[in-house]
């Protein structure tokens, strides 16, 4: 019994060490690339080298900045909006059960429809509003991605809310909107910000919509990675710091959410 | 009006305007044989491009490959996934920064970890290509045959830990006492999983999986930052087809048409989800 429970836990701490390992590895290889010069670059083993930040400033002054400001425009509308439409409605549906289940299933059904369902009016409206390739269409196209997803993870958030401190906010005299805004958002401000950055990275990630309603000049930040898409060694080190600059925002801020994502996704029927 | 609609109304619009009207219209241009580049052409077609979908080898190729996909990626998600989570329950050390690396990938934007991985498994420019010549091995990760199976594994590297989260978070909110009494009794860790872990976990895990399945149909970006369907059609995802079908054919009617019979397929998997999830909240 001593030995397979001792034989066990060495496989657990093995298993976590080979998972870190192949999670940071790739990683590293990114940072390492982002520093190679095209002669360091295509000996893929090198791991002293001369580094140069001759990649990162072709970054800078290739349009990748850009990029990333756009996809911080579109990201910041599109959540900013779900946030209050959706804020607004999970209140409802959590504590006054408005709309039912069917109002449920439906936010939970618009949260997976495939992006291919709906990308194809948002490209022909643009095309008639003569909005193709401008952030309208994207941010559009975002709104209807992070809304369902914001709203069903605060839903969840709503509902742990105990349900007294209302009824006790509105015994003092505040009516129904100003206990909710006084009273109950404040109790979840931890599951509105988790909803604030899962919804963001959604939006920022996004590559399917960015890339079919505005591939030209109005290129968020994953279509411009996307851009890198080519076989010349010459711009490899290039992509490395343009994945760079995509991931670590994401990476920092996610990680500040990471426990409250739980009950967000399982729309409350999970506590963690 | 009551203050619950009043709350409601704002929400419901949005979702009228960004999501049912798209819904609406993408339905109508499935009855139509609307070409972005012949507007003034559009003839209402009525169930033609369905019937049309039923003679396509390509869809149908496309929609096994996507299955083959997600069988392969979601079950390794899974397994893998479930070790992980019972292996970061008995750590002891360093807990936050383990779980902080490990959960990591889920959140990089998925053109980067194609791209990424596209490189790195590249005969000269990545490592893992030269590690296995100095052992007198090769391999073609994008080659006939084994190129879905790479997709697959990029999938796993990068949506493992979504599994990790769900499951860990599902296992920490077990009761103890089945656990205790189990120990007393003396039962092997094999048997305590099987019997008592599993069922427990039974309603996390049909989420879990569910979750991951409809997200995994929706593949796209690692097949265009790498095989781009290739070699041939093996890795061609419907994601991809439709993609190809509406943006370099501009057959946005023959699109719809597919997206909207995945749409039904989507649905089944979303009231099972549903289900699930109402499961989960009542225990």
């Amino acid at each position: 019994m001593k030995i397979t429970q001792r034989l066990g836990r060495m496989a657990s701490v093995a298993l976590l060490v080979a998972a870190v390992l192949a999670v940071l590895g790739p990683f590293l290889w990114v940072i390492l690339g982002s520093f190679k010069n095209e002669r360091s670059i295509n000996d893929p083993l090198a791991i002293f080298f001369t580094p140069t930040l001759d990649n990162w400033n072709a970054v800078i002054n290739g349009g990748i900045l850009q990029a990333a400001g756009r996809s911080l425009i579109v990201a910041t509308i599109s959540v900013s909006i779900a946030l209050l439409v959706g804020g607004m409605g999970a209140y409802s549906i959590a504590r006054y059960k408005a709309g039912g289940s069917t109002m449920r299933f439906g936010i939970l059904s618009a949260q997976v429809l495939p992006p291919a369902v709906l990308v194809f009016p948002f490209l022909a409206l643009a095309y008639t509003l003569r909005v193709n390739d401008t952030l309208v269409a994207v941010t559009a196209a975002h709104i209807s991605l992070v809304l369902p997803v914001v709203t069903w993870f605060l839903i969840g958030f709503f509902e742990a809310v105990p349900k007294g401190i209302e009824e006790a906010a509105q015994v003092d005299g505040l009516g129904k909107f100003a206990a909710f805004r006084t009273v109950v958002l404040p109790q979840v401000a931890p599951g509105i910000g988790a909803a604030a950055v899962f919804g963001f990275t959604l939006s920022w990630n996004d590559l399917f919509y960015a890339l079919i309603l505005a591939p030209g000049n109005a290129q968020t930040l994953p279509v411009a990675i996307a851009g890198f898409n080519t076989f010349r060694g010459v711009q490899l080190g290039a992509m490395c710091a343009a994945i760079l600059v995509s991931v670590v925002p994401v990476l920092i801020a996610s990680y500040f959410i990471q426990r409250r994502l739980v009950r967000g996704i399982s729309g409350g029927s999970l506590k963690y | 009006m009551a203050f619950r609609i009043k709350m409601i109304m704002p929400l419901v619009a949005l979702f009228l305007v960004a999501i049912g009207y798209p819904l609406g219209y993408s339905f109508w241009l499935s009855l139509t044989n609307y070409r972005i580049t012949k507007p003034g052409q559009t003839e209402f077609v009525g169930m033609a491009q369905y019937q049309a979908l039923f003679d396509n080898a390509a869809y149908w190729e496309a929609l096994i490959v996507t299955g083959t996909f997600m069988v392969i990626a979601v079950s390794l998600e899974l397994v893998l996934g479930l070790a992980i989570a019972l292996a970061l329950r008995r750590q002891v050390r360093v807990r936050n920064m383990t779980r902080a690396f490990l959960l990591s990938p889920m959140f990089i934007t998925p053109i980067a970890v194609g791209l990424m991985f596209r490189f790195l498994l590249n005969p000269q420019l990545g490592p893992l290509d030269l590690l296995l010549e100095k052992l007198n091995l090769s391999y073609d990760y994008f080659g006939p045959g084994n190129a879905i199976f790479t997709i697959a594994l990029i999938d796993v590297w990068q949506w493992t830990p979504f599994m990790v989260l769900l499951l860990l978070a599902g296992l920490e909110s077990l009761p103890r006492a089945p656990f205790e009494a189990a120990k007393v009794d003396g039962a092997s860790p094999w048997l305590t999983l099987k019997s008592i872990t599993l069922p427990m976990l039974s309603s996390v895990l049909v989420v879990a999986v569910l979750i991951r399945g409809l997200d995994a149909m929706r593949v796209f970006e690692y097949v265009f930052a790498i095989t781009r369907g290739g070699p041939g059609t093996e890795t061609q995802t419907i994601q991809y087809l439709i993609y190809q079908t509406g943006i370099q054919f501009f057959r946005l009617g023959q699109a719809s048409a597919m997206a909207y019979m995945v749409l039904a397929i989507v649905l089944v998997f979303v009231i099972f989800l549903f289900r699930a999830i109402n499961k989960e909240a009542r225990r």
